[in-house]
């Protein structure tokens, strides 16, 4: 015991728990990777049959699998694109003091705090045949628009990536906001002093210092829309014909209602495959600044 | 010895020489038909009281709590019947309620967890073998053969899906047969009977064939007049049941002997591409609204038809709706197979009530089944107007309170459709089966894939889930659930 030295006796403890609590599960998932195991083949998960790397193989060619896979890429891409852009305008204009503008911040970031299943709810409502935005198109045009967007193929995802862009552009903008009150001043005064335009400013000396700011938004934001479950299970389930089908989606309905555990454990193994490359993608731009 | 009822011109004889056509259906066939049955005093008349003596007599000097897992929305069948049992027993009854498409899920989180969470349950039917196979149900054979009065299962109208593998898992207690409802005022008018007579060559009728109906909905379907063709279901969850009856009507079995999936055939495209073009006639929620919204459509009178069951004519034959009294009935439209009719209603839903194996009171459990499902006792229960579990035994159709309910003409569409049932898939994993074929068939109906493709897709993904299932025990089970369709079906599909 002596031979430990004092400073690692002090955080055995903690870390041992903290590996137990991360190990333990993570070798469950390994082994239910490797198996096929279900709860109504009535025999614990540990006695379940080694199925060697069959779940692998059938998950390759699981088109459901691989087009919820691309199709949760596509949405993250597309509300990270846009949750950036309003963020970056939005962050702009609160830069400078103004009246109200504590105000108008807490308003702005209300979405954030109502629960993803209520916000997704109110979207559910707005985009129903006979919803408000329908209402508004059929006054704005002034004949009947019945569209049906919840159960169209290509248009069902708009209203679930609007209800995500709604609710999570706010913490972008809060992460924006503070990375430009943060950026060094003599640089920009530089900049003006030298006279350039407010534009050149931002293109070529304001947005290059948020670049490490951008980046962790970026990445937090990524993480979080690749597991986008709330809007997609209130608004669509997965429909019409799996249009909407998203990663998360199609692993509650192998996992919690068809119970196939192995399977969808193995689906996780490669969906975190995927998350982490992803990531290590957008976070590319952090190690430029050590 | 009882007769047990799983087909419903099932004379013993005739099951077994049907069971005997395939020799696994013929090894498990018999397994509950020729138990024996230990004398017993009950007899259908006084089935609940027996049970509830024999229920007090195990309970006495205990404080006993059942604890019920049913769908919500269920309380107002339940309760009454469950009321009547603790004032004769002294047995407690509590109620957990979870959300009607989740109850198969929770049962089957009890099969892992095991924690006694509850007693009895009641999922849907089409959920059984799953939580059989996962083993929280608890095998009724050795109680029925012990409590069961002669004629029980016979009496009721449809018990197919009590039984899995040849044993008995549960009792039946909702006739959920899928039934048509039209627009008796559109159907009767003259001036429309004269237009669609002129086009087609033929008088508006309650349509005998899917051809039929798909004709008279995309006569009536005007959506600039405020007119709509249907209310039928395309919302996913629904939607494969509406195949399922355009499918069978065509002649087939979904699978063939060797577990082989038909769907995809010429019949089964042809039945997914008729389904996808009449929904062009449908009103414009039918793609997102779920079975109350749907109820609600149809009760406002300006569609031409729906589908649905017992529990929708609850609601349109209630002042809730504004199509009360204006309806005509008819069973799901068939088909022409050899130059002959043939009509496949489909027994899609329903409930059963089960025993846990991890209760700690099966046996009382059993008795309380036993009690609600009895002819008089499910006659409470299926005709309280917030509930909906429909008629499913000869005594409901004779109720007076029921019949006001339900409407004479309803019931007698009813209980035809009922004695003629075909089953569901009631293989291990149906919710796999039937969730590929639903996204699949919503696929082909938002039009981003062909008929052909979805259905291809579906029976590659069937292959698949047949061969991590077992395809030997599926095989065993699929002898089985051919041999107990109705005679009159079965012998026409290929």
């Amino acid at each position: 015991m002596n031979r430990i030295p004092f400073n690692i006796r002090l955080v055995l403890p903690a870390q041992l728990t903290i590996m137990a609590i991360v190990v333990v599960p993570t070798v469950i998932l390994l082994w239910l990777a490797h198996t096929d195991w279900q709860p109504t083949q009535n025999i614990p998960w540990f006695d379940a049959e080694f199925y060697w790397f069959w779940n692998f193989y059938d998950l390759w060619y699981d088109e459901r699998f691989i087009n919820s896979v691309f199709r949760t890429l596509f949405v993250v891409a597309t509300c990270i694109a846009v949750e950036l852009f309003l963020a970056l305008g939005l962050a702009l204009l609160f830069l400078d003091e103004w009246p109200w503008r504590k105000v108008a911040v807490s308003i702005i970031i209300l979405p954030m705090m109502i629960i993803p299943v209520d916000a997704a709810n109110a979207f559910f409502m707005l985009f129903n045949e006979r919803g408000p935005i329908n209402h508004l198109i059929t006054v704005i045009t002034g004949e009947v628009f019945e569209f049906s967007w919840l159960s169209h193929p290509t248009w069902a995802m708009v209203p679930i990536m609007l209800a995500e862009i709604w609710q999570w552009t706010p913490l972008m903008f809060l992460l924006v906001l503070t990375g430009l009150m943060n950026l060094p001043e003599n640089q920009i005064r530089a900049a003006v002093g030298l006279g350039a335009s407010p534009a050149r400013i931002f293109f070529r000396v304001m947005l290059p210092l948020l670049v490490p700011v951008i980046s962790i938004a970026v990445v937090i934001r990524a993480i979080e829309t690749f597991k986008i479950f709330d809007p997609v299970y209130i608004l669509t389930r997965g429909q019409p014909g799996g249009a909407t089908e998203t990663i998360s989606m199609y692993m509650y309905n192998g996992a919690f209602v068809y119970f196939r555990m192995g399977y969808i454990a193995a689906a996780a193994l490669l969906v975190l495959f995927v998350v982490v490359s992803v990531c290590l993608v957008l976070a590319k731009p952090l190690r430029k600044h050590g | 010895m009882s007769k047990k009822s799983i087909v419903t011109d099932r004379s013993r004889r005739k099951f077994m020489q049907s069971a005997a056509v395939g020799a696994t259906a013929a090894v498990i066939a018999p397994s509950f038909i020729m138990s024996p049955r230990m004398a017993n005093a009950a007899t259908l008349g006084n089935v609940h009281i027996e049970a509830a003596k024999k229920a007090k007599e195990l309970a006495t000097g205990r404080n006993i709590t059942l604890k019920v897992l049913q769908p919500s929305g269920s309380l107002g069948n339940v309760k009454p019947v469950a009321d009547q049992f603790t004032a004769l027993t002294g047995v407690a009854v509590e109620y957990l309620e979870v959300p009607l498409g989740e109850i198969t899920q929770k049962i089957l989180l009890e099969a892992v967890a095991k924690s006694g969470a509850f007693d009895l349950a009641l999922p849907a039917t089409f959920g059984m073998p799953d939580l059989v196979e996962s083993g929280i149900l608890v095998n009724l054979d050795q109680y029925a053969s012990k409590y069961e009065p002669e004629g029980f299962q016979d009496d009721a109208l449809f018990s197919t899906g009590d039984y899995y593998k040849g044993s008995l898992y549960g009792y039946q207690t909702d006739g959920d047969t899928y039934v048509m409802f039209y627009n008796k005022d559109w159907l009767e008018n003259s001036d429309e009977n004269k237009k669609f007579a002129d086009k087609n060559g033929y008088e508006l009728k309650v349509p005998d064939t899917w051809e039929e109906l798909d004709a008279m909905m995309a006569h009536f379907h005007r959506p600039d007049k405020g007119m709509y063709g249907g209310a039928l279901f395309r919302t996913q969850y629904f939607l494969a049941w509406e195949w399922w009856v355009r499918f069978h009507a065509k002649g087939f079995f979904p699978l063939d002997d060797n577990l082989n999936p038909q769907i995809n055939n010429a019949a089964g495209v042809e039945a997914l591409e008729e389904m996808v073009a009449a929904s062009k006639h449908l009103y414009p929620g039918a793609r997102t609204n779920g079975l109350f919204e749907n109820f609600e459509a149809f009760g406002a009178g300006d569609k031409f038809c729906n589908i649905g069951w017992g529990g929708t004519q609850k609601f349109l034959n209630s002042d809730k709706s504004s199509i009360k009294g204006r309806m005509a009935f008819g069973p799901t439209p068939g088909g022409i197979v050899d130059g002959k009719l043939l009509r496949t209603p489909y027994f899609n839903w329903g409930w059963n009530y089960v025993v846990s194996s991890v209760s700690a009171e099966p046996e009382i459990a059993y008795l309380l089944t036993l009690y609600a499902c009895s002819p008089a006792m499910s006659t409470v229960a299926v005709r309280d107007p917030d509930g909906y579990f429909d008629p499913f035994r000869g005594a409901h159709y004779e109720d007076d309170a029921i019949i006001k309910t339900y409407s004479p003409e309803f019931l007698e569409v009813h209980k035809a459709s009922m004695e003629g049932s075909i089953p569901d898939l009631y293989l291990k994993g149906q919710g796999e089966y039937f969730d590929e074929l639903r996204t699949n068939l919503g696929a082909a109906d938002a039009e981003t894939k062909t008929a052909k493709q979805a259905l291809d897709d579906t029976a590659k993904s069937w292959e698949r889930i047949t061969r991590r299932m077992g395809k030997r025990s599926q095989g065993v089970q699929w002898s089985f659930l051919k041999s107990i369709y109705p005679s009159s079906i079965r012998n026409r599909l290929k």
